[in-house]
């Protein structure tokens, strides 16, 4: 029944993966202190910090060489979100990153878009649900972006919208804002039709949720090295907190979810780039596992602060509201597990 | 990063092959179901016949007994064990290797000379002697007394849950030999031939359906060779040996993954995995309709799924916690799911996946526990990996 493979199993980063990371990690450290994380707050963006990074080309590192990037595959995009997400970074990088692509991949009509992102002039977000004139939905950067590509029947379009859409008030700060494809968009652009635009649409939503999954992780383990820090000082009975059992445990638990949702997003990234049918299984498995760990790492990191990461002073509530706001933008995330059982309970599953 | 499939050479295809048919005709369904019954964990032929080949020790040289493979047939090795559920019969095998790794670094020359051609050879098995009555996370609070007696050492005391004494030849023992110095330094390990006069092997069945062991120690002389390294010097010997038990630290990089935890529990949770989507697959609800459309059914077996990627995915003592909690959360979590038919055991009319999740379920609770129970591990995590200080766990009386 089940098909058993001999894999490598080679978790470990090259010199370029190395460098990118690091590369990623001192600039949000020398940019996005979480005093700008703050000042972004409620709005959830940063134009100052937004340009510094469209000047260092981050923002198209995952576009083709000929099209102006850097050819970076998922795999270094998820090692970059996971750095975002580690500082907070207000700012739609992981949105960028996406619409980027697909406009990449879609049909040459897109091409003055892609050029308008590319140069800094316009921001494009991805609506996640499939959108229909009277279904609105919450889309991520909406309240900043100039564009959104959405699935609309069996073609991915590209609709903006003349007057900039409000931002509603989140638990994240995040630059959410309600959307529908309406008749008076100035601008619809068909991208794909048919086959093509599932696909394309499909292909979006994976790697949108691949590169939250990433933030989510780096988000997790910014906490957690924050609990460490904070329960190696903190003394309580003559100790540190730390020695307690009931407060270094839990925090271990929040290692092991942390290591093992990393693992999983970089396979699944691998395999998007290599295996993509294989995707399809740690995809899901990734993105479920993320928004676990990340909401797991939020309360137990909250916790052992005591009451001092329950005032709004304290830095933690920063991640915490982010914890659960990147996480639910998608929907719920235990849907997925629907879609993993799909995949699982196909006949020809290999189940590893 | 690399987690493409392996093309692997003609030669190493015909190992390959070569081990299949090795174990499909050494390792069969009768053996295993054979020792489900019997719960002795271990098969003297099918260990013999691993040994005639150095695959007991398969990556040690071929002249200390071993088969000199590299990573990759070794990895090949392991696999296929793990896939055909070896685990069952090789209970001894896993705990003798890892024994021979502290003698190996600690024995003498002739107690090295004695023991370790016939571990690779498979004529020779060992038993861990930690756990004691009164002690077992707390393992440097052993009691068993080892008193010089001459060239002699006379044991006496009790250790618990030898699993695989009544197939062994040695126990690798924990004694103290100093009660007047400090818990950790009045330590020294031996290995005890079981055959020594005044030592009692009494069985101890399982929940797990295994059978473990109380050992006894009664006025038991043994030589000074059979000492492991300097008296006193036991908590030393045997953190070496536990970190290799608990694959903590040292674990060679291979970049084709950690295939040691292949050994352990984590078939287990894949054979979970397995059990509930194929129940998933071809179930019906007491009204008729197949249970795979059921999002209910479909949430929970992808959620075993996801759990039991994540054991695999992990190594060392990561992988130990994740998957003894997995195995426990998930086999739970199925025989629920299964409903009353999930309670009926192996050979039952009705049996769901014959018994096997029923059987898994009890299997579980053990594996949190030994080995070093997962409290021990997320000590060694915390300490280790978080960097946090090391708990106090003083008894009362010594505290300020």
């Amino acid at each position: 029944m089940e098909q058993r493979m001999l894999r490598n199993e080679d978790f470990s980063l090259d010199d370029e993966h190395i460098a990118l990371r690091d590369a990623f990690a001192s600039f949000f450290m020398k940019e996005c202190p979480t005093s700008v994380v703050r000042a972004a707050e409620p709005n959830g963006f940063d134009a100052e910090l937004w340009d510094k990074m469209m000047a260092l080309d981050v923002t198209t590192m995952g576009l083709p060489e000929s099209l102006g990037g850097d050819g970076a595959g998922l795999v270094e995009l998820v090692l970059a979100a996971e750095e975002y997400g580690r500082a907070l970074a207000p700012v739609p990088l992981v949105e960028t990153m996406v619409a980027g692509r697909v406009l990449a991949a879609s049909s040459t009509n897109a091409e003055p878009w892609l050029r308008a992102q590319v140069s800094g002039e316009r921001i494009i977000t991805v609506g996640l649900q499939r959108a229909a004139a009277f279904q609105r939905q919450l889309v991520p950067a909406g309240a900043v972006a100039d564009a959104v590509i959405a699935l609309h029947d069996d073609a991915l379009i590209l609709v903006a919208d003349s007057p900039p859409h409000r931002q509603v008030a989140n638990q994240a700060c995040a630059p959410l804002a309600w959307w529908a494809p309406a008749d008076d968009n100035e601008v619809r652009l068909v991208l794909a039709e048919g086959e093509d635009a599932h696909r394309l649409w499909t292909q979006a939503l994976l790697e949108w949720k691949l590169l939250t999954a990433a933030a989510l992780v780096g988000l997790s383990e910014a906490l957690l090295d924050r609990a460490v820090e904070y329960v190696r000082n903190r003394h309580a009975f003559g100790v540190p907190i730390g020695t307690f059992q009931a407060v270094s445990h839990p925090l271990v638990d929040v290692r092991i979810g942390i290591e093992g949702a990393r693992r999983l997003i970089w396979k699944a990234a691998w395999f998007a780039t290599h295996e993509p049918p294989q995707a399809r299984r740690f995809g899901p498995m990734a993105w479920v596992h993320s928004a676990d760990v990340a909401t797991h790492a939020a309360t137990v990191c909250l916790h052992v602060h005591g009451g001092v990461a329950f005032t709004l002073e304290s830095d933690i509530q920063l991640f915490f509201r982010r914890a659960k706001g990147w996480a639910t933008i998608a929907g719920d995330p235990r849907r997925e597990l629907q879609s993993l059982a799909d995949v699982l309970l196909a006949s020809d599953a290999e189940v590893r | 990063m690399d987690f493409a499939l392996i093309e692997v050479e003609p030669d190493v295809e015909a190992f390959r092959k070569e081990v299949q048919e090795f174990l499909d005709g050494h390792l069969t369904a009768e053996l295993i179901a054979e020792d489900r019954r019997s719960g002795n964990g271990h098969d003297q032929r099918f260990h013999e016949a691993l040994g005639a080949r150095g695959w007991i020790m398969p990556m040690w040289p071929v002249d200390e007994g071993g088969a000199g493979l590299d990573p990759l047939r070794a990895k090949i090795l392991a696999l296929e064990l793990a896939w055909r559920q070896s685990a069952w019969v090789s209970i001894s095998r896993l705990i003798t290797t890892t024994i021979a790794i502290g003698v190996r670094a600690w024995g003498s020359d002739a107690l090295r000379e004695e023991i370790l051609p016939g571990v690779a050879r498979g004529s020779v098995l060992m038993c861990l002697g930690y756990t004691e009555p009164d002690s077992g996370s707390d393992m440097a609070a052993a009691k068993t007394r080892a008193t010089q007696d001459g060239d002699d050492w006379i044991i006496q005391g009790q250790k618990m849950f030898t699993t695989g004494a009544q197939n062994s030849h040695y126990v690798w023992l924990l004694a103290r030999t100093d009660p007047a110095a400090p818990k950790t330094q009045g330590l020294t390990m031996f290995l005890v031939p079981l055959n020594t006069h005044g030592v009692e092997i009494t069985p101890i069945h399982t929940l797990g359906g295994e059978r473990t062991n109380t050992v006894y120690f009664d006025g038991a002389k043994i030589g000074d060779h059979y000492r492991v390294g300097p008296v006193g010097q036991g908590w030393r010997v045997v953190a070496g040996a536990l970190d290799a038990e608990h694959r903590m630290g040292r674990i060679e990089d291979r970049g084709i993954g950690d295939d040691a935890n292949l050994g352990t529990w984590q078939g287990l949770v894949h054979r979970l995995t397995d059990a509930g989507l194929r129940w998933a697959r071809t179930a019906h609800h007491p009204d008729g309709s197949p249970v795979v459309d059921d999002p209910l059914v479909r949430e929970r077996v992808a959620r075993v799924a996801l759990d039991s990627e994540v054991a695999a995915l992990l190594d060392g003592p990561m992988s130990k916690v994740a998957t003894a909690t997995a195995l426990i959360r998930n086999s739970a979590d199925l025989v629920e799911l299964f409903g009353p038919a999930g309670t009926l055991q192996a050979g039952e009319d009705g049996a769901v996946c014959d018994g096997e999740v029923e059987f898994l379920h009890r299997f579980a609770q053990g594996t949190a526990i030994y080995g070093g129970s997962v409290e021990i591990f997320h000590n060694m995590l915390a300490e280790r990996v978080l960097g946090l200080p090391r708990a106090r766990m003083l008894p009362p009386r010594e505290r300020s």
